[in-house]
């Protein structure tokens, strides 16, 4: 699960960096598009990096479900374990 | 608390385009005087922000059809397909677009998004798969989330990122629709067709075009980028509106799978809403007639739109698309320097579509110009001279 994690928060860092490079650190527990101000295009670059990085699909489904990126995280794991490559 | 609260972004995204001064959004549009030109703010202008691509919404032989049409059969249809609102128009106007493609079936609609909600949401069902290009225009979007199919994005104009997600979806890709555009209407770009086509083939998927802006500009008999590029017979379904060249409104989708004539029993945007009237069915009959035919009127549009699109690269703005087409996207560093080459064309006779973030991709400022087979060559001369003048200016 540890590895899990991991894998999955550095691989939301790593798609920050990468997509919204003018945002810096960013706060996991941050509302995406309320706190932080990401508009839904953001949101989506944002997600495209994250599939990218974790080699699997999010349905846009899910980015309705949540809100911050840890909530997102938790989403990406239990897809992972529920598809384990 | 107020239900209006949610809207205050937006609101201030509105209010940073100024108060004063005629409004870049939603801008009033006072008269009509032909296809390429209106009056705003009481001023004469040269219209090259619409869709009009080949200047047909005043055509007398399209004007006059739509006048016998109201006569003969009155203002509207007042139901549903499903009810009483199948005319013999809106069946002649079907059997005509499927005949154009070469199909066996295609349906109408009344707007040209309720035939993406329709055909996206229907076709791909619960235990199915839509593939969208993340540029895909809202209608798109909507299509998929009023269907219960699990949607996934692709980045946009990437085939191999197509690839990446089809291949995650194993042998369930056999039931994986992906939605591309002909031509994207906010950059003015334009798909790599063919590498698409391969990767659905290789997948076994489904692939549904929307020609929505692409429909009457590409193509020797204007059915668009399929048709121009050769590709019809790899296409499953092509979606397209009467908005822009045929210069009505309604869409339309069609199919060489003849199994198309389903939707109508299952698609709730064509039954739970008014058929169009008669008179934009009798319109759009006599225009897909002029564009199947009008080589004369697309070569015109292109001559415009390949003197545009040069002297704006002569000029050394950055463009949406390296290819030429008949919307010509000039990328601006800032919202402020979009809204102010949007006035100074303005001021200088001419009416341009100012578009910005959110409604952007990738957060892009963009003045967009939609060029006509209605511009005469002096129209064009004058844009030109416009665009020199605020080149010079900057």
């Amino acid at each position: 699960m540890t590895t899990h994690n991991d894998r999955v928060d550095q691989a939301i860092r790593n798609a920050v960096e990468t997509a919204l490079p003018q945002i810096g650190g960013i706060d996991f527990d941050a509302a995406l598009t309320s706190d932080v101000g990401l508009d839904s295009v953001q949101v989506m670059d944002l997600v495209m990096e994250i599939e990218d990085e974790l080699d699997l699909s999010v349905p846009v489904e899910v980015l309705a479900e949540v809100q911050t990126l840890n909530q997102l995280a938790k989403r990406l794991r239990t897809m992972i374990k529920d598809n384990p490559r | 608390m107020s239900l209006f609260d949610k809207f205050s972004r937006l609101a201030a995204a509105r209010a940073e385009l100024g108060a004063e001064g005629t409004p870049p959004v939603a801008t009033p549009i006072e008269e009509i005087i032909s296809a390429a030109e209106g009056v705003i703010d009481g001023k004469r202008v040269i219209l090259a922000g619409t869709n009009n691509y080949l200047g047909l919404t005043l055509d007398p032989d399209v004007v006059n059809s739509a006048k016998l049409a109201l006569d003969h059969f009155g203002t509207g249809t007042t139901g549903s397909r499903m009810a009483n609102g199948s005319y013999s128009g809106h069946a002649a106007l079907e059997r005509e677009l499927a005949s154009a493609f070469g199909w066996p079936s295609a349906m109408v609609f009344s707007t040209g998004y309720q035939a993406n909600l329709a055909s996206i949401a229907t076709l791909a069902g619960k235990d199915d798969f839509l593939l969208l290009d993340s540029d895909s225009h809202a209608s798109i979007y909507d299509g998929a989330k009023l269907g219960n199919a699990q949607t996934v994005i692709f980045r946009h104009n990437d085939p191999e990122n197509l690839d990446r997600r089809l291949s995650r979806l194993g042998s369930d890709a056999s039931r994986a629709l992906i939605v591309v555009e002909g031509l994207y209407s906010m950059l003015g770009d334009q798909p790599p067709l063919a590498e698409f086509i391969e990767v659905k083939k290789r997948h076994n998927a489904w692939l549904l075009l929307d020609e929505a802006h692409s429909f009457g500009v590409f193509g020797d008999r204007g059915l668009g980028l399929a048709e121009q590029t050769g590709l019809l017979d790899d296409i499953d379904f092509v979606v397209g509106t009467f908005s822009k060249s045929l210069g009505g409104i309604g869409g339309f989708c069609t199919s060489p799978h003849a199994q198309l004539e389903l939707l109508r029993l299952a698609a709730r945007p064509y039954i739970f809403t008014a058929s169009p009237s008669p008179a934009v069915i009798a319109s759009t009959r006599t225009a897909l007639a002029k564009v199947v035919a009008g080589t004369d009127l697309r070569s015109r549009l292109w001559d415009n739109i390949n003197r545009l699109y040069d002297a704006l690269a002569d000029f050394g703005y950055r463009l949406g698309s390296d290819k030429p087409g008949p919307v010509a996207a000039i990328i601006l560093p800032d919202r402020e320097s979009a809204l102010a080459h949007w006035k100074d064309l303005l001021a200088n006779g001419i009416y341009t579509n100012l578009m910005v973030p959110p409604a952007t991709p990738k957060g892009l400022n963009l003045l967009r110009i939609s060029l006509s087979a209605a511009h005469t060559p002096e129209q064009i001369d004058r844009i030109v001279q416009a665009f020199g003048q605020l080149r010079k200016a900057a």
